[in-house]
């Protein structure tokens, strides 16, 4: 079970005055969060490699943290910094699965959990946005493999793309 | 394995505090105010009172946007989710009744207000740009030790904060209180900042 957020806070408020035991249990706990986190919105083989990105992240930053706030508004406004940097930076033709896994609607994530997860960010992008994103930065399509599926033109999806992109990177505070 | 390496690595960190980067601020405010005193001299008379009351309404104005615009960089080192950044929104609205009241105004054929520029137009607005990269350094510096979120806001933000702090700073050594002066080329060192700043900042606070 993942800890929650009075926890987090807890420990990364011990994790700034340097207590070492408390910054294991945190990276730990963080690491479990961050992957039911992006489960649903990266490709398997890449969850890895973002989860360690925004730990790397976390690290460099752990100072900007404000302990007389709640913890995973700060985490979650971090992870969806580095997520939208990744999707800028993956292009990817094969096409993976995503793990239909629904762990993160399933589980008892309370409202703080709710308010700061990726599908927020995406409900305020245009349908044509979303789709073009999440087929080919997401799912892993080509272009015109996206064009084909949504029947928008290849010029139409990468505008398409480059413009939520844009979007998604200005809604990472607001998006709650 | 990572994560063993980073807790190794542990050192204690001083928490983001906001009083911080408001310390830093005024500090390269003071440092700011300190040149335009040596390179051009205060104002003396005017602060003392022969100033023209709209001296007091369009300064008073430009620095409650440039203090509003600062607070909110300060905050965005800390990055998130529910934070709101609209302040800087409406007080740049609020300092826009400036120049349209002086362009309604010149329009009037009842004003006394037509000619637009003067003199001291162009030296004002330099002297006010270069103020502005005293307190746009200063909060460069301070976004580089945070995490902003939002590089391309913050970038306008910062460009609007280092033009109105900059041009209030240097307004306290100009001696052109005219409502034409003030209105326009007190307004026009704050929109060329922003713009610097939105193109400027984005890649120097990224991280």
């Amino acid at each position: 079970m993942i800890a929650e957020e009075a926890t987090f806070a807890r420990l990364m408020a011990a994790a700034q005055k340097g207590d070492k035991t408390a910054y294991n249990v945190l990276l730990s706990e963080t690491g479990m969060w961050l992957e039911r986190y992006f489960r649903r919105r990266v490709p398997p083989h890449q969850l890895e490699d973002l989860v360690q990105d925004v730990l790397l992240a976390l690290h460099a930053k752990r100072g900007t943290y404000d302990p007389a706030r709640p913890f995973l508004p700060w985490l979650a406004a971090i992870a969806r910094y580095r997520w939208v940097d990744h999707l800028r930076k993956v292009y990817k033709h094969e096409s993976d699965m995503l793990e239909d896994d629904h762990a993160f609607e399933d589980s008892h994530e309370d409202v703080v959990e709710a308010r700061v997860s990726l599908e927020r960010l995406f409900v305020h992008l245009p349908k044509k946005q979303a789709e073009a994103i999440e087929l080919v930065k997401i799912e892993g399509h080509s272009i015109l493999e996206a064009a084909e599926k949504t029947g928008q033109s290849e010029s139409s999806v990468k505008v398409n793309i480059h413009r939520g992109l844009k979007k998604l990177a200005a809604l990472i505070e607001r998006a709650e | 394995m990572m994560i063993a390496g980073l807790t190794d690595g542990l050192e204690p960190v001083r928490a983001f505090n906001p009083r911080d980067g408001f310390a830093m601020l005024g500090l390269a405010s003071l440092a700011v105010v300190a040149i335009v005193h040596l390179t051009k001299g205060l104002w003396f008379d005017g602060l003392g009172g022969t100033a023209t009351p709209f001296f007091w309404l369009a300064n008073g104005l430009i620095l409650v946007l440039g203090l509003a615009a600062a607070a909110t960089i300060i905050h965005m080192a800390s990055p998130w989710v529910g934070n709101r950044h609209e302040t800087p929104v409406w007080a740049s609205a609020m300092v826009g009744v400036l120049p349209i009241t002086v362009l309604i105004s010149a329009l009037s054929h009842n004003s006394g207000v037509v000619d637009l520029t003067d003199e001291h137009a162009l030296g004002c607005v330099t002297a006010s740009i270069a103020s502005a990269f005293g307190v746009g350094g200063a909060l460069v510096l301070w976004l580089r030790r945070g995490a902003p979120v939002s590089p391309n806001l913050a970038g306008w933000f910062t460009g609007i904060a280092a033009g109105a702090l900059g041009t209030v700073y240097y307004g306290v050594a100009c001696p052109t209180d005219t409502m034409a002066h003030l209105g326009i080329w007190h307004i026009v060192p704050i929109i060329i900042s922003a713009m610097v700043g939105r193109l400027v900042v984005p890649s120097l606070i990224r991280w």
